[in-house]
């Protein structure tokens, strides 16, 4: 990951430097603006065909009250991730009741991810013109055991749709806004272990003959290896962070672990004068 | 690894540089997200051209008329890559008799790139006339789109039901999709009747697509212009279609990647996965909801071993309103104890789901699964929770620091305790 990273670095500057800035801005890299204003204007219908966005990024979607929206973002170990939705609701003399609509968060595995806080499932009366709706879900752990549902680092899916609508309302046109931020929680949750992230398979397979002994090389296919060559270019594999899939060596703990060794020996210094008293600083009588 | 990675990016770096300074241009290439050998999306849309569409209720104009306008907005629009197609459904026949009237659909411009003339001039000649044989339009639309490997989309723009009853537009949009040939039926309603509503939505939900109710002319062609935009705009792999075996020993062996099958009610499918040691399964898989379904259902994705013993799960469960229901699970597969040993492993795979459907919902073809297999280099467990086993906090200080004193007091003593020694000698 680190070695793309490296490269991917190193393309950027050489067609910024060799060819312009627009191609710089063209490339796809993680590394492009995450201002927030310029973000897709289409939503996918699948896991599958997810519209890729960045951290930070608002999404906006025209859609059909009934379809599924779904988007993909990535989130590094360590990083909290939340996801905030506002629903323009369809006009409301077009509407026959209250709806109620429901924000999901999916792993890279397509498994959901509980919300610890947030407005996964609202309600709308009749009468109201927008929704807001919000989902945050736990620190994205560095490593897990297989048998957990920890959050890793990886790809994350969000699918908003309605889930209780009066039947006639069905297909009426709606826009919405998503975005998708995450919070660093800091050296207090450094943690140690490192995992390839779960981003999705985007290729489609193919089956192996049953008794042949394929060997590793087989088993493994161009998506296999963690981030695999273009990976960054399908559509339904989240762009690495800025800052890698880690949360990287650095952390406050080295500061305070530093700081309390220096403490250490400065209290071992004082101890050592305490119990040494002050005569022994003097050089021993031994001419005497 | 660290290592082996370091020296990686260290030569990828390298390489990078290589390039660079030497071919500019390839970089530029290099940077082109085209593909080249992806074949280009088919898309066909569906009119309706029944007598009904003479109903002058879109934004005033006849509902033909607003069909039209959008058509040739959306052949304006319509991206170079994309071949699109247009058929028609009851634009011929306007006599009494349903049996032909419920024959009547063709192809009005055939699937490919469009000349955006001849095309808009073929719409103009249309003429709201006869009855409405959605299911028949289905079935040849599905046939102008045979061919190739490209993703297919229908848009179906219609002010009514089916007028012919067989066959039924619903069972042969999930006929259509359960072909393997990824279609997906989007529909465009333009009346907003309870009966065109519900066979609408059906055979949006039977093939993944979406359902619109159509109130205004700007709406029509934007959602159209939208739909066909999105076929471009699909990923280039589309699964490869398998059929998971009743046991794991007859199961097929997946490599990496996407693929789909379909699990009827109460099924049980197998799949076998082959992992060497150092490597880590992963595996999700969602079973789509494409009919009526009840309103609780669950999936449950276990990994076996080839002696039957549990290795790992995923499950899920839900209730209400759904597209699909989805789960997956990891594996890492231990390094074995003689390190030469790198024999891949068999993981079993075995995806059920409890679905159920009320007795009047058709059972065949099963519900759509689709699977994604991925084997990685499984990750390193940490040594310690804490990274790189460091400490934080105001105990870890006042631990260090007494820790200091009474070590700083110990030596202070034993240095007392040698000078006065010597001083005795």
């Amino acid at each position: 990951m680190r070695a793309l990273r490296t490269a991917g670095a190193a393309f950027a500057l050489c067609a910024a430097l060799l060819a312009g800035a627009p191609l710089a801005a063209a490339d796809a890299s993680p590394s492009a603006s995450a201002d927030g204003d310029d973000g897709p204007t289409e939503a996918g219908t699948g896991f599958r065909t997810a519209t890729a966005i960045e951290q930070g990024q608002t999404a906006t979607a025209s859609a059909s009250a009934g379809d599924y929206l779904y988007w993909v973002f990535p989130a590094a170990a360590g990083q909290v991730p939340t996801v905030k939705a506002n629903i323009k609701l369809p006009e409301a003399q077009a509407r026959h009741g209250r709806t109620t609509w429901r924000l999901d968060v999916y792993d890279g595995l397509r498994r959901r991810q509980a919300c610890t806080s947030g407005a996964q499932t609202a309600t709308a009366a009749p009468e109201d013109a927008s929704l807001d709706l919000g989902c945050r879900i736990r620190r994205v752990r560095p490593w897990s055991e297989a048998w957990a549902n920890e959050p890793l680092p990886g790809s994350y899916y969000i699918r908003l749709t309605v889930v209780d609508l009066p039947e006639q309302d069905l297909g009426l046109p709606f826009t919405t806004e998503v975005t998708a931020s995450t919070r660093d929680t800091g050296g207090a949750h450094a943690e140690g272990g490192e995992l390839s992230p779960l981003t999705p398979a985007v290729r489609a397979g193919a089956t192996q003959a049953p008794d042949a002994g394929a060997s590793p090389d087989a088993t493994e296919s161009p998506t296999g290896s963690p981030g695999g060559d273009d990976s960054s270019s399908d559509t339904a594999a989240a762009a690495e962070p800025d800052g890698g899939w880690g949360s990287g060596w650095w952390s406050d703990r080295w500061v305070w672990t530093v700081a309390g060794g220096a403490l250490g020996a400065l209290a071992g210094v004082g101890g050592y004068a305490l119990s040494r008293g002050r005569r022994s600083f003097r050089r021993p009588p031994a001419a005497e | 690894m660290i290592k082996k990675k370091r020296l990686a990016t260290g030569a990828l770096g390298l390489l990078a540089a290589v390039v660079c300074g030497l071919s500019a241009p390839a970089v530029a290439v290099a940077d082109e997200p085209d593909q080249p050998d992806r074949e280009s999306p088919k898309v066909e849309l569906v009119l309706d051209v029944s007598g009904s569409m003479r109903a002058r209720d879109v934004d005033g104009m006849s509902r033909m008329a607003a069909a039209k306008q959008a058509f040739n907005e959306v052949l304006d629009a319509a991206p170079d890559e994309i071949r699109l197609g247009i058929r028609t459904l009851g634009a011929t026949y306007p006599g009494k008799d349903r049996e032909t009237g419920c024959l009547d659909s063709k192809q009005l411009y055939p699937v490919g790139r469009v000349d955006r003339t001849e095309a808009k001039a073929a719409v103009a000649t249309l003429r709201p006339t006869g009855w409405t044989p959605i299911g028949l339009a289905l079935r040849g639309a599905s046939k102008d789109l045979a061919g190739g490997d490209a993703t297919r989309r229908i848009v179906l723009i219609t002010d009514g039901e089916d007028s012919c009853g067989q066959p039924d537009p619903c069972d042969v949009a999930r006929e259509l999709a359960a072909q393997g040939t990824h279609l997906v039926v989007d529909t465009l309603g333009l009346t907003l009747d309870r009966k065109v509503r519900e066979q609408l939505s059906c055979i949006a939900e039977a093939t993944g697509g979406t359902y619109t109710a159509v109130q205004h002319t700007d709406q029509l062609s934007t959602r159209i212009k939208q739909l066909v935009r999105r076929s471009a705009d699909t990923p280039v792999q589309t699964p490869t279609a398998v059929q998971g075996a009743e046991e794991c020993a007859k199961a097929p062996v997946l490599g990496a990647g996407l693929y789909n099958d379909r699990e009827g009610f109460g099924e049980h499918r197998w799949y076998r996965v082959r992992v060497a040691p150092g490597q880590e399964l992963r595996a999700s898989a969602s079973v789509g909801a494409d009919r009526a379904v009840d309103p609780d259902y669950g999936v449950l994705l276990r990994a076996v071993s080839q002696r039957g013993r549990e290795l790992v799960r995923g499950s899920e469960a839900g209730s209400g309103r759904t597209d699909v229901i989805s789960t997956g699970l990891r594996y890492p597969v231990a390094e074995g104890r003689e390190v030469e040993d790198d024999t891949p492993r068999t993981v079993c795979l075995e995806l059920s789901q409890s679905f159920s459907a009320p007795a009047s919902v058709k059972r065949t073809p099963g519900l759509p699964v689709e699977l994604s297999v991925n084997i990685v280099d499984a990750g390193d467990p940490p040594g310690d929770v804490a990274a790189f086993g460091l400490g934080r906090g105001w105990v870890l200080l006042a631990v260090l620091t007494v820790t200091g004193l009474l070590v700083g007091l110990v030596w202070g003593w034993l240095a007392r305790w040698r000078v006065t020694v010597w001083r005795t000698n």
